[in-house]
């Protein structure tokens, strides 16, 4: 299977055999999977930031981020929180096991315009992501970054997710600052939500792009946080959640207005938020 | 020169069943027990169709039917895998010919929404464009009409032949054909016989006056700009909406409306991947998994149907995502009126409360 | 009779913060829910046979209530609507003292359809009229009249309970009906059939569904609202398969949801866009209240409904 049949029949998932199965929180899992055609897997390429639709055949299917850079090609990543009933059959999956993947979908960051600039990344909980693959991207292009800050936050340490890259990341050169709702011990970086500690922080807006992905009511907080710290619109962006069930544009249920968060988004800048009728 | 034909009402009959011997030939038929219920049925020898009555549900389901499978799964037994079976899946197209055969031009006018949206948007549906391909849409010219109809407001008449390849005209004794496209020229080739004058004079005639019908005046033609001035004034929401049901009917009865829901229904080995209708009204259909549901209430799930058939689409499109059939209104239960609705969108502040 | 209706409701006003009536619809022949909150808007209250729809579905969901103020809400009911508005009182879902309700003798409601189909010319109407037996529509061709018993509703035939069971105020005489020899006639009827052309009968109807859950939501005691179990993915008990079998089983649910509570309105039945007779199934589960306790629901809002009374301690069931 390849691209060509994802555009003939795109409601047509591949195969795919997962390979290994992360426990990063107590609610959230991540899949490393291959698709099973080993041709479809060497073509596959997609944009840090694009979706999949993942199946689990007789319960439905499901959209998530490809969290894996495209750097990196030996899996793709998706990480799932257990919420509904595609995610709890998602959860209850082994390892060998076959879902189906449509891939890849909806649109992506501008990775290509970053380049040459400072970045700020914003994440909370299983926000992390979407964020996940454009920050492994950038670390695989190391040079064509300047300074590259996280602040990453979730309600406990357990509820963060990458604990286990988190040393590679600084390796990398990343500032990672990690924040948590409430101390618990053993905890050594910060405390308090995202948006305090983003305020604290203040990183400089002058030639940086800022990207932000969490729960709804974080990414306001951030949003508002940015304008305060100078940022403009169109240097902040942001992925968008909705129900989605054909990820095609066609079902309607993931528009707000005219704009299809499946096939428009995920990712949308601070300027297109604004353009965009409110429905959120 | 367009082909055009005479079929007396009995030949009529008799070339539905010969067309019915290489295809689905679906046609407006009544109900047996109640006659006020007219929908799409596919012709067979004793079918009598109904030619007049403006059937209670649109055509929309002889191309996109309310529910059809999109793939096909089943588990084997597989002791070598780690699961103990082995799952395999394939999608089903498919595969036969329909001809619609006498529905009123608003239900033909209302695929050409379809082939916007499933056609031209950035993916094709191929299970819509499989079906849309080998189809064969014969109108009618509408002479029945009532106080829901509005096609003139929406840029059409009863006599359209927009989205249609073959027009149906009565005249006295039966029927004059006419081609509108290339497919209808090859599907009216060798039927019926030459028209004579007076049939000709009468079935031109019939055209004039279908297309000087004015059903409801003002035009609904662009009140995007409205709509995205009234979209936050819940208050105009929440008004005039007030009575309604949030069930889905005014959706499944409506040509245009396409949203649809995927769902895997399954026996536990055999299964299969379905594409159902859904209805923008109901309140699941937006409800995410998390329990945020961004159309919380009828007032967000109405404002999204006015929104979706007379501002996004039409941006996106160039078209109006409604053909005037009025079935929406016709068959609410509390017969809601979109067209009030989208005429109130430009009214002055005070004037829903 | 619209006009003592307004009248009466005008001398209440001060009590009252909004009035759920009905007013004109698109064409003469459609009444459509009304949500009056202004004195002045009450002229545009409407009551004749075209005031179908049941208002109290409304108290106990799809619509915002009004604020907790010291004002009421007035709502206009017929017989069948005030035993709707009895069962919401009796199972807790709508405050009495938060209602003015407001009586309506009934002597039957008419279809817009059956009107249709009782007409011989087809010129638009311009006009509708109600006189005690007689239907007159008024258009360019002149007028029809129509006796009303030929159009009335089928749920109306079978009606024993034509004047509100409960009221603050009643306008207009009550009526003066004879009961229904049998009202559950039309269920005995179908019941006599063999099974198997019982079974055809439903298969025929039932086939026809579209799952538009009209019926669901226009019923006023049918109160799950967003946890529907027709919609529900998990546990899932009706597929998506636009299969009979679905259908029935959708019907199924919503009939035994309402066993014992169906107040036998009939607004499933008036709303169903393809004519299914469904009022007959919850008309069988009501047969099979009454036989079984005497039961009529709706008619007492101090009575516990038999279903909702379950006492371990009594066995033999």
């Amino acid at each position: 299977m390849s691209r060509a049949l994802l555009k003939a029949n795109p409601y047509l998932p591949h195969k795919a055999t997962i390979r290994e199965i992360i426990e990063e929180t107590p609610a959230i899992r991540t899949f490393r999977i291959v698709l099973d055609d080993p041709a479809a897997m060497a073509a596959f390429s997609f944009q840090p930031g694009q979706v999949g639709q993942l199946s689990v055949f007789g319960v439905g299917e499901s959209t998530f981020v490809i969290n894996s850079p495209p750097t990196r090609r030996e899996t793709l990543q998706f990480s799932v929180m257990r919420t509904g009933e595609v995610t709890r059959a998602l959860h209850q999956l082994n390892i060998g096991d076959t879902v189906g993947v449509r891939a890849p979908l909806g649109n992506s960051f501008p990775y290509a315009s970053m380049k040459g600039r400072d970045v700020l990344f914003v994440g909370g909980g299983i926000g992390m992501a979407p964020l996940r693959t454009l920050l492994l991207t950038m670390i695989d292009n190391r040079a064509d970054f300047g300074d590259i800050t996280v602040i990453y936050g979730a309600r406990s340490p357990q509820d963060l997710c990458y604990r286990y890259e988190f040393d590679a990341w600084r390796a990398a050169g990343v500032n990672l600052i990690l924040t948590v709702d409430a101390d618990s011990p053993g905890w050594r970086e910060r405390v308090g939500f995202v948006p305090t500690v983003l305020a604290e922080e203040a990183p400089s807006p002058y030639n940086r792009v800022a990207v932000t992905c969490g729960p709804p009511i974080m990414i306001k907080f951030v949003l508002a946080g940015l304008k305060q710290l100078g940022y403009d619109d169109d240097q902040i962006y942001t992925t968008l959640e909705r129900r989605m069930k054909c990820g095609i544009g066609l079902c309607g249920r993931c528009n707000i207005g005219g704009t299809y968060v499946c096939v428009d988004g995920p990712v949308f800048s601070g300027t297109a938020l604004r353009a965009m009728l409110p429905e959120l | 020169m367009k082909r055009t034909c005479f079929l007396s009402h009995e030949d009529l009959l008799s070339w539905l069943a010969r067309l019915a011997e290489k295809a689905t030939v679906w046609v407006p038929d009544p109900d047996p027990a109640h006659p006020q219920v007219v929908s799409y049925k596919p012709f067979t020898p004793g079918s009598r169709p109904d030619f007049r009555r403006l059937p209670s549900l649109s055509a929309k389901g002889v191309l996109y039917p309310q529910g059809e499978v999109l793939l096909r799964f089943q588990k084997d037994k597989d002791p070598s895998a780690p699961s103990g079976y082995r799952l395999s899946f394939e999608d089903v197209l498919p595969v036969d010919c329909a001809v619609l055969f006498g529905c009123p031009p608003c239900d033909a006018r209302g695929f050409l929404v379809f082939d916007e949206a499933f056609l031209q948007g950035p993916y094709a549906d191929p299970y819509y464009r499989e079906r849309r391909e080998r189809a064969v849409v014969v109108s009618r010219v509408c002479r029945t009409w009532d106080a829901a109809c509005f096609c003139h407001a929406v840029g059409s008449h009863p006599a359209d032949e927009e989205g249609s390849d073959v027009q149906m005209i009565p005249v006295t004794e039966g029927h004059i054909f006419r081609a509108v496209t290339a497919k209808g020229e090859r599907f009216l080739e060798g039927v019926g016989v030459q028209p004579t004058l007076a049939q000709h004079q009468e079935a031109q005639a019939a055209l004039e006056q279908g297309r000087a019908q004015r059903l409801e005046d003002a035009a609904l033609v662009s009140p995007s700009d409205d709509f995205r001035k009234r979209f936050s004034d819940a208050a105009f929401w929440r008004l005039w909406t007030e009575r309604c049901l949030s069930c889905g009917l005014c959706t499944f009865v409506c040509p245009t409306c396409y949203c649809f829901t995927i769902t895997d229904e399954s026996d536990g080995i055999h299964g299969e991947r379905l594409r159902s209708w859904d209805a923008c009204m109901f309140h699941h259909f937006t409800q995410e998994a998390s329990g945020h549901n961004p159309r919380p209430s009828k007032a967000e799930r109405y404002r999204n149907r006015v929104g979706h058939k007379f501002s996004y689409f039409p941006e996106k499109h160039g078209r109006i995502a409604c053909c005037g059939c009025g079935r929406c209104i016709r068959s609410c239960p509390v017969s809601m009126d979109i067209r009030a609705i989208v005429r109130a969108l430009s009214q002055t502040e005070d004037a829903h409360v | 009779m619209a006009d003592s209706l307004t009248t009466v409701l005008e001398s209440l006003w001060d009590e009252v913060e909004v009035v759920l009536g009905w007013e004109a619809g698109y064409d003469p022949f459609r009444a459509v829910p009304a949500f009056i909150r202004r004195r002045e808007d009450l002229t545009k209250l409407l009551w004749n046979p075209l005031c179908a729809p049941n208002l109290s579905g409304y108290l106990a969901k799809t619509w915002e209530k009004t604020a907790e103020g010291p004002k009421k809400t007035a709502v206009c009911v017929k017989g069948c609507d005030s035993r709707s508005l009895v069962a919401l009182i009796q199972e807790g879902l709508v405050s009495r003292d938060r209602l003015l309700i407001v009586g309506l003798p009934c002597s039957g409601t008419v279809d817009p359809d059956a009107l249709n189909a009782a007409r011989t010319s087809s010129a638009p109407v311009t006009h509708v009229r109600f006189t005690r037996d007689i239907v007159e529509i008024v258009s360019d061709d002149g007028t029809e009249r129509i006796p009303l018993e030929r159009v009335v509703a089928r749920r109306c035939r079978r009606c024993r309970h034509p004047n509100p069971v409960l009221s603050d105020v009643l306008v207009g005489d009550p009526v003066d009906r004879p009961a229904p020899q049998d009202p559950f006639a039309h269920v005995r009827e179908l019941d006599a059939q063999p099974l198997e052309a019982r079974r055809a009968f439903w298969e025929r109807e039932l086939g026809r569904c579209l799952r538009c859950y009209a019926c669901r939501n226009a019923c006023p005691l049918c109160v799950c609202q967003d946890r529907c179990l027709a919609e529900t993915r998990s546990p899932k008990w009706v597929s998506q398969r636009d299969s009979l079998r679905d259908k029935v089983l959708f019907h199924m649910i919503h009939t035994l949801h309402l066993a014992g509570r169906c107040t036998e309105c009939g607004e499933c039945e008036r709303v169903c866009p393809m004519k299914i007779p469904i009022g007959l199934l919850k008309e069988k589960t009501a047969e099979i209240a009454f036989d079984l306790w005497h039961y009529e629901a709706g008619l007492d809002t101090l009575v516990p409904p038999p279903l909702l009374t379950y006492d371990p301690s009594v066995s033999g069931l």
